[in-house]
């Protein structure tokens, strides 16, 4: 077994930004209930949100910088060069949208979420854009692997024949 | 007013506006950067990469405007409803931005 730093740093990225993501999905199942039992379990979801997403943004941002431009001229020289100029593009600037609003959500959920609608209705709609934009990013991290993969395989392939 | 009643508080609006703009400019940034590349090269001049001194740039911007808007007596003037199409109008604009951007250039 050879798992090298990189390996570590690309999953545990992609692991917090999973976690951030269902950090706001609770804060949402819970603001739905909101009352004055769960305030404080919100107020903590929604930091767990923000700092998974920071973690993820650290971590990405470390293997983007520094391992990512090797995977990234194997994409471009394989069959899903979009992997890389379309979905990889998209996604790394996507990712700034979550990361801001899990920052306003620990501030919207300051308020007293189970005697206020607008303040519930804002945690709400915000938890929301996180889950949802999370979720195409996880998706775009998917067809970049695949991305690697494919180019890889035809790499695998062509030394082959 | 009751609380059941209450609009959001100024610090809530504020910082809701603050990241509105924040990820409108983001976009935008995103687009100029991959257009210009002067901007480009000037980004990664400053933070390692570009893509990190874009996020600490969005980080700032964020706090900075929340500060400065929480401030202001307007902020608790906004209506919520409003105030809400505004930010989930700003997502999708720049989430939808982004992806039409990178797959047309």
């Amino acid at each position: 077994m050879n798992i090298t730093s990189s390996d570590v740093i690309l999953l545990a990225h992609s692991t917090f930004g999973v976690l951030g993501t269902l950090a706001a999905i609770w804060v949402f199942v819970e603001a739905l209930n909101a009352s004055e039992a769960n305030a404080e379990r919100i107020r903590r979801a929604a930091w767990m949100a923000a700092l998974c997403m920071i973690a993820t943004w650290i971590l990405g941002g470390h293997w983007y910088v520094h391992f990512y431009p090797a995977d990234r001229a194997m994409i471009l020289k394989g069959p899903w060069p979009f992997a890389h100029t379309l979905f990889m593009e998209t996604k790394e600037h996507l990712f700034f949208i979550p990361l801001i609003l899990s920052f306003y959500l620990v501030i919207a959920a300051r308020g007293k979420l189970f005697a206020n609608a607008a303040a519930r209705k804002m945690v709400l709609c915000v938890a929301m854009l996180i889950a949802l934009s999370g979720l195409a990013i996880e998706g775009a991290g998917a067809v970049i692997n695949h991305g690697a993969k494919v180019a890889l395989l035809r790499g695998i392939a062509g030394s082959g024949r | 007013m009751t609380s059941e009643n209450a609009g959001l508080s100024r610090s809530s609006t504020g910082f809701a506006i603050a990241a509105a703009i924040t990820i409108l400019f983001s976009t935008v940034l995103a687009c100029v950067k991959d257009a210009y590349h002067p901007l480009n090269s000037f980004m990664n001049s400053v933070a390692w990469h570009n893509w990190i001194t874009h996020g600490l740039v969005d980080v700032i911007l964020f706090f900075v405007l929340g500060i400065i808007f929480s401030k202001n007596a307007w902020a608790g003037r906004i209506a919520s409803s409003r105030l809400i199409s505004f930010l989930v109008g700003a997502v999708i604009v720049a989430g939808v931005g982004l992806f039409v951007w990178y797959a047309a250039f």
